[in-house]
């Protein structure tokens, strides 16, 4: 919610900077960001009360001196015999009606009212509104503003089963359905309670017999109805957090008081009723509850400064909470108080010994790190898929409300995601794709009975790896079950191969896949001990290009005279922003001719331009020269 | 012996896969509250609204049961954890205080954005016993923090709200940029949470805390869009080996 530092400020003696202010909004847990003075304040969803000028001036009286704006119109006003009937009165305890008769022009906007629209910078409805609007904003009461000559008949407060078209005033038609707490004028829904006003009995320019309504509501009645009905609405955010149930009469007369700024006043009419009295809520004062909580060693002398500068008021062992508190009930929720006041970050800290010994990791979970440890040693990469899949082969459990309607289902297998995340790298021109998942899997009996499994998906294509032994060659039928055949009794499973007929893939590499559940794999895993530790150091993470990648190859011949440390040292220090890796995936010593070849692979990419031949062929010229100038070395087929 | 000048010659590179980001750094939080004396506690996916929800005194009316954020499941019926607290809550059933659990995994949230999506990770710690306060709870955050981002991070603790925990604190990290960045929440357990679990609430209280692993992670690399974690991308994965 937008508040402007201005509208706090002036009622703050001395006045405190935009800075210190935003640190004691800090301070008492009102996130917020600033933009032009105006504070953007993320308010918890508890604290309703503070949805308004003088609901954050209340909390921020812990801090300041607070000098609150109590003008309002304090004169005798007629009781209005208006005809209306609560057939809710437990969503709706409290009400008032205030029927205002202006005659004349309407003056420009003075005051407040003119400062309110200048900052915030919003678009003036009409006269009657635009008050509702700036009350709502000062005091944190949302009222209902109804063209009094618009409504002809008795009107009626009701929870109501309907299915109807209704024009709300923000142009927008909607279609009631279901349950809803409604006004109805002769039975013709005229306004959705606390959430959006009709259209037929609005306010316009022309108003000048205005009847404003000013109710509490159960947010309970009121919550979820802007989704269901696709409306944004300020009351409705400001109910469904709750309102001072005690307010109403004040805020009229504040309305009034307004009014009468800017209009001539013919008659005022109220009509105020409670239908269920507001019972006090009181909370046991225990000291040592508070301070047992936060760790604390707060005195009683601290402890009542903090609740009356709150609004609390204390007498003898009890605690009255301001009505406008309806989250606090508890001593935790007092205990909290207390914290705000004194700051989160200026609670001592006392330090935490856990009675326990230390526990031991279970034996599935030591197993399934071995098996991490095992793939990833042999070259796999680990993933993470998304669960949600657009098939169901065997009675999926489907998802009632999808993010994506084509994905309803949890998937029952790992097999589809990898292979798409397989043919993703393929697309990305990589040639040796090696990748796994661990995760659990869920289905269900034709009678719905829900399993776990916790499963294991493997796939493997293309190259065995990178170096000069793995390079040339392909991945085959046995590669994944000779690596994991050790520790499987029985391995059922080998891996299939996945037929690329039915994948939009040009690639002509086999694809081998296995899917095994964790529990078949046996104790002996227990006892492999892998070389690849997990991170312990969080590495900085470079962007990565998705424009093509070009690969150039260097094959050495080196005879047994030359320098292989200075053709190291040569292609270490290569360096250009667009290589991206280099590698040896050829090696091979001729013990005959005494010779060694070598072949180096060069992978170029760069993050803005898709590179050319020539480009690279720039790159490498200096490279190819400087290798040949090394005694003894020769690259076959460039002299 | 070779026959040549110098003995330069490459070795055999081991071909090593990497582990996922993600996954090494819930580890890493886990092993950490785990030398700290954390018990590992395990639970489904697939949860109902009384543990997800009402065990953990979110109300009918609260924001988050809005079919909007939660993804439910065969006609209502159950729903996906929105959070990993509901496996807290079947091992506060379980045992008796004192109690140290920790619990991590998969939640889900009908959200897709660069910040948020409908699938994430979350670590979650609950420990009860006698005489366990907002102080002893500063205390363990302290240490957490730290071990993640080293001694020298400055962090604070701000108010802020959870059904769950009363008084509740979000804790921010000064990042790099000057800027306050959120990194967990937590907060001293509701008492109605505990005797909905039948713990004496006059006996026994307790102290929450929950982290999101993505958050984390991206922070500690620099990776600006959590969807990059999970497009399974070789050419990002081999950067974490």
């Amino acid at each position: 919610m937008k508040i402007a530092y201005k509208h706090l400020a002036k009622h703050i003696y001395p006045v405190p900077s935009l800075n210190d202010l935003s640190d004691k909004l800090f301070h008492l847990g009102h996130e917020h960001e600033i933009l032009d003075e105006i504070f953007d304040i993320e308010f918890t969803p508890n604290r309703g009360d503070c949805l308004s000028i003088n609901g954050l001036l209340r909390d921020l009286n812990v801090f300041y001196d607070i000098k609150f704006n109590n003008e309002k119109f304090d004169g005798q006003i007629k009781s209005y015999e208006i005809d209306f009937t609560n057939n809710a009165i437990d969503d709706c305890p409290r009400i008032s009606f205030l029927k205002i008769e202006v005659d004349g022009d309407i003056k420009s906007y003075e005051d407040e009212l003119n400062e309110y629209f200048k900052i915030f910078d919003i678009n003036k409805k009409n006269f009657f509104t635009d008050v509702s609007n700036y009350i709502a904003y000062e005091t944190g009461q949302p009222t209902h503003c109804y063209d009094s000559k618009k409504i002809k008949n008795q009107l009626c407060l009701d929870e109501i089963n309907i299915t109807s078209n209704f024009s709300t005033l923000l142009d927008k038609d909607i279609k009631l359905v279901g349950k809803n707490l409604v006004f109805l004028d002769d039975k013709k829904v005229i306004n959705l309670a606390g959430i959006v006003g009709g259209e037929s009995t609005s306010c316009s320019s022309e108003t000048r017999s205005v009847l404003v309504e000013c109710a509490y509501f159960n947010p309970e009645k009121i919550i979820g109805k802007c989704i269901k009905y696709g409306i944004q609405s300020d009351a409705a955010y400001k109910f469904e957090r709750g309102v001072d149930p005690l307010c109403q009469e004040d805020v009229l007369r504040r309305f009034i008081y307004i009014v009468q700024k800017h209009a001539n006043i013919l008659s005022l009419e109220l009509f105020s009723k409670t239908y269920k009295k507001y019972s006090k809520k009181l909370v046991p004062y225990d000291l040592n509850a508070i301070n047992n909580i936060l760790g604390s060693n707060i005195n009683n002398n601290e402890y009542k400064i903090y609740l009356r500068s709150l609004g609390f008021t204390i007498s003898k062992n009890t605690i009255e909470v301001p009505s406008h508190r309806s989250d606090v009930k508890t001593q935790n929720d007092l205990a909290e108080e207390v914290a705000r006041c004194i700051g989160y970050n200026n609670i001592n800290i006392v330090p935490l010994q856990l009675k326990k010994s230390k526990p031991l990791k279970g034996f599935e979970r030591v197993k399934e790190e071995k098996i991490k440890g095992l793939l990833i040693d042999n070259g796999f990469n680990e993933v993470i898929n998304s669960p949600f899949s657009e098939i169901s082969l065997n009675n999926a459990i489907k998802i009632d409300n999808p993010i994506d309607s084509n994905k309803p289902y949890f998937r029952e297998n790992l097999k589809v995601s990898l292979i798409e995340n397989l043919l993703f790298n393929e697309r990305r021109q990589q040639d040796s794709v090696k990748l796994f998942e661990i995760s659990d899997i869920y289905t269900q009996d034709a009678d719905g009975t829900q399993v776990k499994q916790r499963k294991l998906g493997i796939i493997a294509s293309g190259r065995m790896g990178k170096n000069y032994q793995n390079f040339s060659k392909k991945i085959d039928q046995s590669y994944v079950s000779s690596i994991i055949s050790r520790y499987v009794s029985n391995l059922e499973s080998v891996e299939e191969e996945i037929n690329r007929n039915n994948l939009n893939t040009k690639a002509k590499a086999k694809i081998y896949f296995l899917e095994i559940n964790l529990s078949e794999f046996n104790e002996a895993i227990l006892g492999y001990e892998s070389e690849s530790s997990r991170l312990k150091e969080f590495k900085e993470y470079s962007p990565i290009s998705d424009l093509p990648k070009i690969y150039r190859d260097l094959s050495y011949s080196l005879s047994k005279n030359a320098s292989m440390e200075n053709l190291n040292n040569l292609i270490t220090k290569f360096e250009n922003k667009f290589l991206k890796e280099v590698f040896v995936f050829d090696f091979y010593e001729n013990t005959k001719t005494n010779k060694i070849k070598i072949g180096y692979r060069f992978i170029f990419q760069s993050n803005e331009k898709t590179l050319t031949d020539e480009d690279v062929n720039q790159i490498f010229k200096p490279l190819i020269e400087e290798s040949l100038a090394i005694e003894g070395i020769e690259i076959p087929g460039i002299k | 012996m070779s026959p040549y000048k110098d003995t330069n010659l490459p070795r055999l590179e081991k071909d090593l896969g990497s582990h996922h980001p993600i996954n090494n750094m819930k580890d890493f939080i886990m092993e950490l509250l785990i030398e700290l004396g954390f018990e590992i506690v395990d639970g489904p996916e697939i949860e109902t609204e009384k543990f997800n929800f009402d065990m953990l005194n979110i109300k009918k009316s609260h924001p988050a049961r809005q079919m909007h954020d939660t993804f439910y499941v065969n006609n209502k019926s159950s729903l996906l954890r929105t959070h990993t607290s509901p496996v807290q809550v079947r091992g506060m059933l379980e045992k008796k205080p004192p109690i140290a659990f920790i619990s991590g995994g998969k939640v889900f949230r009908k959200d897709d954005d660069a910040t948020h999506l409908p699938m994430f990770h979350q670590v979650e710690g609950i420990y009860v016993d006698k005489g366990v306060s907002f102080a002893n709870l500063k205390d363990l955050i302290f240490k957490i923090v730290h071990s993640l981002f080293g001694e020298n991070i400055k962090l604070r603790f701000r108010p802020s709200y959870f059904p769950f925990t009363e008084p509740s604190a979000e804790v921010d990290i000064l990042a790099k940029d000057n800027k306050w960045l959120e990194i967990l929440g937590c907060g001293i357990v509701n008492p109605v949470v505990l005797e909905n679990c039948d713990i004496d609430s006059n006996l026994y209280s307790g102290l929450a805390f929950g982290l999101g692993i993505e958050r984390i992670a991206m922070l500690k690399h620099g990776v600006n869009d959590i969807r990059e974690f999970y497009k399974s991308n070789l050419d990002f994965l081999n950067q974490f080996k």
